[in-house]
């Protein structure tokens, strides 16, 4: 069984049909890539898988529990955590204040929260940044912050939404190198990117989705060269590009 | 430095605790409250006019409403403007139970306070029910006072539009009722010791942590595990419970009520609102030092500007809330965190200097 099974799901605003008929699976420990151009309805999956969206139809099992119509807290608390694509620091309170918001979902005592969320901010890097508010963090650490806070929940399951959108190339690499780590620990990965050096160089399986809809699914090797994924999604990146 | 401590062990000791004290800017602010609370409490030693005590303890008296609602607007950043109608419903509470069933106004004031706190439950329960944030709920809390004026107003049993006076007796402890007012000035002071530390265990915890973050972005909260319904609505009961304390014993002190007078924005600013905002909204040490600046300059300006115009020192009293807010948005607190980190940060160059 499946870590996580999405089954079916569906979520329509008004008349627009955002996420169609949309079955994923992802086991224990995997990386899962999730693309398509943009508009295609990835956040909005993601939105439904932590519970920030209901979906209209379908269902969520994580660990073969359906999740579907639990809060995003509730969520949180059996193991799934997310980041947000424009990322939600708490502006006003230090790093490790940050963290520590996520280190008490499993703990009550400020001693032990404080010990995981600074032993998180190591992992990531920033430990020199730790006093300072997080509405001062570059871009960069911004985005290693939304990870470091999903981390320190003390997640089976990390939804990463477009984590490395908006950094340097180097950045870009380190971030590879942290998500990696992150997935050594055994926890699992639903990336969405943009990126397609990051999910083709990270994710086991991917999932292409165009209009809501999944046109792709394999390793990355057999989506490069799937025509479906190549019409909608990667034929627009070439044109970019050549523009 | 090694031969200072090893010379006088005790003396070491004292200097890592007082160290490790005012190196946390947390306990920095309870120790500078402490110092404050200390002076109001020698006051009476040094003052004699009852008119200057009686600002005092009512400053004190406003201390304590500041930190019940600084743990709501301050910590979770709910906009509960107007906050005064727990502080109400406590007042009423305690003067009922008083008048029409002989209840000691120290049983009352309690009594009030769980009143108030279901109130405070209530009102959560609606605005978190039906998705009221922001500058919605801040609507709905002035539509309620508002309300709740003109309910009051008809309502005879507690005194109407006419109000309800303090049955008054002899002076006597279990009545709350003293010859003097150094005894009010002790009640007051205790209550903000101990909203002092209700503050302060709470902005430790993890309970406290939580605020902050529903606060600062409740989407991120929630997706951190946080349960901001249940956190934003335990915010309010308390702050609630606390208001509803502070109205039984404000009413205790100046003996009288009535609905215009209770459930009034120009009261809820000055007993409410602006202890905290001059002190610093969301810190530790705001309420306490803007009620001590707030209370004693409004009465000053009132009594310099009232002869020939009177309301004029209205006008003086909300430019300098206006003036206060452009130029501290962060409060006087903000100010003295700045300085505070200066020094700190010199202190701490030195010492890296030394070794």
């Amino acid at each position: 069984m499946a870590l996580l099974e999405v089954n079916r799901i569906s979520k329509r605003f008004g008349g627009l049909v955002a996420v169609n008929d949309l079955n994923l699976k992802l086991d224990k420990g995997n990386i899962l890539g999730l693309i398509g151009p943009n508009g295609a309805g990835k956040t909005t999956a993601f939105n439904m898988i932590s519970g920030f969206y209901k979906p209209d139809e379908g269902e969520v099992l994580f660990d073969g529990q359906r999740i579907n119509g639990l809060r995003p807290d509730q969520i949180c608390r059996l193991g799934i955590a997310r980041t947000f694509q424009v990322v939600k620091p708490f502006p006003q309170l230090s790093v490790r204040d940050n963290v520590m918001v996520g280190a008490y979902n499993r703990t009550n005592k400020r001693s032990e929260a404080r010990q995981k969320a600074l032993e998180i901010i190591e992992f990531l890097g920033m430990q020199d940044l730790s006093e300072t508010t997080a509405g001062s963090l570059s871009v960069a650490y911004r985005k290693r912050l939304e990870v470091a806070k999903a981390l320190a929940t003390n997640p089976k399951i990390i939804l990463l939404d477009e984590a490395m959108a908006g950094l340097r190339p180097t950045e870009t690499d380190e971030m590879i190198e942290l998500v990696r780590q992150v997935s050594k620990q055994g926890i699992a990965l639903l990336l969405v990117e943009h990126v397609m050096r990051v999910i083709m160089s990270l994710a086991e399986q991917i999932v292409v989705i165009h209009h809501g809809e999944k046109i792709a699914e394999g390793e990355p090797k057999q989506i490069v060269r799937d025509k479906a994924v190549i019409d909608a999604y990667l034929g627009e990146v070439e044109i970019d590009v050549k523009g | 430095m090694t031969v200072e401590n090893s010379g006088n062990n005790h003396n070491g000791k004292f200097r890592s605790w007082l160290s490790g004290l005012l190196l946390d800017w947390d306990r920095t602010q309870m120790l500078i409250c402490f110092f404050l609370v200390v002076l109001l409490a020698i006051a009476p030693f040094f003052i004699s006019s009852t008119y200057y005590l009686g600002i005092i303890i009512l400053a004190t008296i406003y201390a304590f409403i500041g930190i019940s609602w600084n743990i709501v607007a301050g910590f979770t950043g709910q906009l509960l403007i107007a906050h005064i109608i727990f502080l109400a419903v406590g007042a009423y509470t305690t003067i009922v139970l008083f008048n029409n069933f002989m209840i000691s106004p120290w049983v009352g004031i309690l009594i009030g306070g769980v009143i108030a706190a279901l109130c405070g439950a209530i009102v959560a329960f609606i605005t978190l029910r039906y998705g009221l944030k922001v500058d919605y709920f801040a609507l709905f809390t002035i539509a309620l006072m508002v309300a709740l004026r003109t309910l009051f107003l008809k309502w005879d049993y507690v005194g109407g539009a006419v109000g309800m006076w303090f049955r008054l007796t002899n002076p006597s402890f279990d009545k709350m009722i003293f010859e003097n007012k150094a005894p009010y000035l002790y009640i007051a002071i205790g209550l903000v010791v101990i909203g002092l530390i209700i503050q302060y265990r709470i902005y430790r915890s993890k309970m406290g942590k939580y605020f902050l973050a529903i606060r600062e972005d409740d989407d991120a909260a929630s997706a951190l595990g946080v349960n901001t319904s249940q956190y934003k609505m335990i915010a309010v009961v308390i702050g609630a419970a606390m208001a509803g304390i502070g109205g039984g014993f404000y009413v205790m002190y100046v003996t009288f009520i009535e609905p215009p007078q209770v459930f009034n924005l120009g009261l809820n600013v000055e007993i409410v609102m602006a202890g905290p905002i001059i002190g610093g909204l969301g810190s530790l040490a705001g309420p306490v030092v803007g009620a001590l600046l707030n209370k004693p300059f409004a009465e000053i300006m009132r009594g310099a500007l009232t002869e020939g115009r009177s309301g004029s020192s209205l006008i003086v009293y909300g430019s300098f809330l206006i003036l206060t807010i452009m130029f501290m948005p962060r409060g006087v607190t903000g100010v003295l965190h700045t300085i505070y980190r200066k020094i700190i940060s010199q202190y701490q160059r030195k010492a890296q200097g030394d070794s």
